[in-house]
């Protein structure tokens, strides 16, 4: 009985083992790779192009959709293959397909994690192509500096954007207000049109890295450096969001808000001002021709400057299509093609060459984008991090959680460890 | 038809008996064969990726380890500065908070509609199937709707309670800490309830009414049989009814997430977000591994008490 037992024990294990052996072979040639997406048939290249721009059937993913096919229209033998991720899983994906050996050859990214992306060795040097190509002198240089990392140029611009302020004309006409120009002026007037159910002011303060940007621009404005928050500056930028939300002349929904929605309130006459950028030009003028807004530089008080929305073209570091895929992203920073682009995708040039026309809208923006604050270094890095930490720093002062100052000083710490980590 | 049967049934045994000797190998092997398709999945989408998540949790990975595939082993590095964080601490106290309290609420609710099912009324059918809508409702529309119906301006719980001179002007539920947190475990444990009441019903059906028949003769009243009858027969459903939900709700990132990203702050910062933020937002994968890792402890050491508890059921 136990002879036999045994015997069955060690049979028993030898069948366990042939099948974990066979699981593990039918696992293996599920593996093997495919290279069947970067050489085209006979001549043609097909380079393959990730963004965020949303899919073709909206006015953002329309828009870059009619660029490439413009390109494809006058360069015999290019195919373009676009795939659009959304923006929330953009730099995953990327990082995944990296890890996976799996790249695009050129990857439209937020300006912002154009360090990191090279860092990673996600995308590759162009320092040397853009030597040749001559162009950089006619990029503002906040924008040109996000391309900048270790000396090297990783990515060129693509489009920038800045954030002003959007005001309902007609709301102030009948208070007999002026767009304010200081934010001490901006919490007077947002305090004189919050009548009813109606707010002054609106802008985004949603959890995370995307609702720190009002509070970020606010701060700028008062001479503080969003890395080092825990300043009198910051402390004075904070209580004064604090105090807006708490007298009412914003709502305490911000910070439940994206910048779509912030658009929403606006759009319905829900608040009388928004904080937001010119993506949400177009879709105000065609979707709500009964309001009347208008646009006015943001408030400054020691300083004048804006948050700095911009996207960097970039080549991935394993494209076997470089030099393809260089001659696209180049194309597309030609002037008259971005004279065509940007008033459809509603963005502005990040070069100053580019003839736009003359609409007054564009022209405040364009005019804001001059005075635009990025991140760099250590702090572009770590930006989506310490984003989120300053967001919540807005949380805990509006909720009462925190007084503006420990708000500030907590957030501070986690910021320089987020630093730290980077370093 | 029943002779073709019993003739076929009297003369399988013998021939399995006989082919047996001969065939046995072979036939024990095209057994296991059918077991490799089974054998392949769970090893390759459950053993794999927690083996290799495990590994993650003791290497140095970062955005350029991940695409460069060359992490450092650290050994227990990650772990000592995951238990040294605050945020990690209160991502944990946090979501052992949400899951107790609903899986409270869903028990509770869950229990109440299952007794009344149990009873027979017309349009029962009808109204139990209704129930289970919420069940079966993916995530991303009931997170949705919830965060909609709580909104401030345009909510309708907001809308209802001023309607009702109960509040003044616009609330935003999910802007304020502990508003937020009810309402994610409000929202979780109403799409849970459906799922224990269906468990529950189950076990209550399988209570001979004989029993309540006698303690009524006993003189028994309604809560008393539900105390005294209900209650201890229905403990071993009970347990496992509670151990499932709590294992759901602990891992639950899309309710959360949609509802409130883990803000406002950090008031709703369950484990499964606060992982999801340290891999995919600020990519420190070696961390986020930890965080999942640990994440799993809790729910292993239940399931483990819950294993000694039957078996001791079963002895007794």
């Amino acid at each position: 009985m136990r002879r036999t037992g045994g015997r069955a024990g060690a049979a028993w294990t030898a069948r366990v083992a042939a099948v974990l052996v066979t699981a593990a072979v039918l696992a293996a040639c599920g593996s093997g790779d495919s290279d069947d997406e970067t050489s085209g048939d006979g001549g043609s290249t097909t380079v393959s192009l990730w963004h965020f721009y949303n899919t073709p059937d909206t006015p953002t993913g329309a828009a870059l959709q009619n660029l490439l096919d413009r390109y494809e229209e006058e360069h015999e033998g290019v195919t373009i293959e676009p795939r659009h991720i959304p923006y929330a899983d953009f730099a995953r994906t990327l990082l995944q397909a990296a890890a996976g050996g799996d790249l695009p050859d050129i990857a439209l990214i937020n300006a912002f994690t154009t360090q990191s992306m090279a860092e990673a060795g996600v995308i590759q040097d162009l320092s040397d192509r853009v030597e040749d190509w001559g162009e950089q002198d006619a990029y503002f240089e906040t924008s040109w500096n996000t391309t900048q990392g270790d000396g090297s140029t990783y990515g060129i611009p693509h489009v920038a954007d800045a954030y002003a302020v959007y005001y309902n004309e007609a709301m102030f006409a009948e208070a007999g207000l002026e767009p304010p120009t200081t934010w001490a002026e901006m919490q007077d007037v947002a305090t004189q049109l919050a009548t009813g159910d109606r707010y002054g002011l609106a802008f985004s303060g949603i959890e995370g890295d995307e609702g720190a940007t009002a509070l970020i621009i606010r701060m700028l404005a008062a001479g503080a450096d969003p890395s080092d928050i825990d300043s009198p500056e910051g402390v004075a930028a904070l209580t004064q969001f604090s105090d807006m939300i708490a007298a009412g002349a914003v709502s305490n929904g911000v910070l439940t808000w994206t910048e779509e929605d912030a658009k929403n309130q606006f759009a319905n006459g829900q608040a009388a001002m928004m904080i937001n950028s010119a993506t949400y030009v177009s879709v105000l003028a065609e979707e709500y021709p009964e309001l009347q807004w208008n646009v006015a530089l943001l408030p400054s008080d020691a300083e004048a400057s804006t948050f700095l929305s911009a996207e960097n073209l970039t080549i991935s570091a394993t494209s076997e299509n470089a030099d393809a895929a260089w001659d696209i992203i180049t194309w597309m920073q030609e002037p008259d093609v971005l004279a065509e682009y940007l008033p459809e995708r509603n963005k502005l040039a990040a070069r100053d060459d580019v003839d736009t026309g003359d609409d007054p809208i564009r022209a405040v923006f364009a005019e804001q984008l001059q005075h635009a604050w990025a991140p760099e270094g250590t702090l572009a890095a770590a930006s989506s991090e310490v984003f989120t930490h300053i967001q919540s720093a807005m949380q805990a002062a509006v909720s009462g959680a925190a007084s503006p100052e420990d708000a500030l000083a907590d957030a501070q710490a986690k910021i320089d460890e987020a630093l730290a980590n980077v370093e | 038809m029943t002779q073709t049967e019993t003739r076929d049934a009297a003369v399988a045994p013998p021939r399995s008996g006989r082919g047996g000797l001969r065939g046995r190998a072979p036939g024990r092997w095209t057994g296991y064969l059918f077991v490799v398709p089974a054998v392949v999945f769970v090893v390759a989408t459950v053993l794999y990726p927690l083996i290799f998540n495990i590994d993650l949790s003791f290497r140095d990975v970062g955005v350029a380890q991940i695409v460069a595939g060359d992490a450092e082993w650290v050994g227990w590095e990650n772990y000592a500065d995951q238990l040294g964080r605050d945020e990690f601490w209160h991502a944990l106290v946090t979501s052992l908070l949400y899951t107790g309290l609903a899986v409270a609420f869903a028990f509770a609710l869950g229990m109440a509609l299952a007794v009344y099912f149990n009873q027979r009324f017309p349009g029962r059918n009808v109204m139990r199937s209704l129930l289970l809508l919420a069940w079966i409702l993916p995530t991303v529309v009931s997170a949705n709707v919830w965060r909609w119906m709580l909104d401030g301006s345009y909510g309708l719980l907001n809308t209802l309670l001023d309607a009702a001179g109960l509040v003044d002007g616009d609330i935003f539920w999910l802007a304020r800490p502990v508003p937020a947190l009810f309402a994610v475990v409000f929202a979780t444990a109403w799409s849970f309830t459906p799922f224990i009441m269906i468990l529950l019903l189950a076990g209550l059906q399988g209570i001979p009414d004989t029993l309540y028949e006698a303690a009524t003769i006993d003189g028994a009243g309604a809560w008393r049989r539900f105390v005294s009858v209900t209650m201890p027969l229905m403990r071993p459903v009970n347990l496992t009814a509670l151990l499932l939900c709590f294992i759901y709700t602990f891992k639950t990132f899309d309710t959360v997430f949609l509802m409130t990203r883990g803000g406002p702050g950090e008031a709703t910062m369950v484990l499964p977000i606060y992982a999801y933020n340290e891999a995919f937002e600020f990519f420190r994968f070696d961390t986020g591994a930890v965080a999942t890792t640990l994440m799993l402890v809790v729910p292993l050491g239940l399931s483990v008490l819950y294993f000694r508890y039957l078996r001791k059921e079963e002895t007794a």
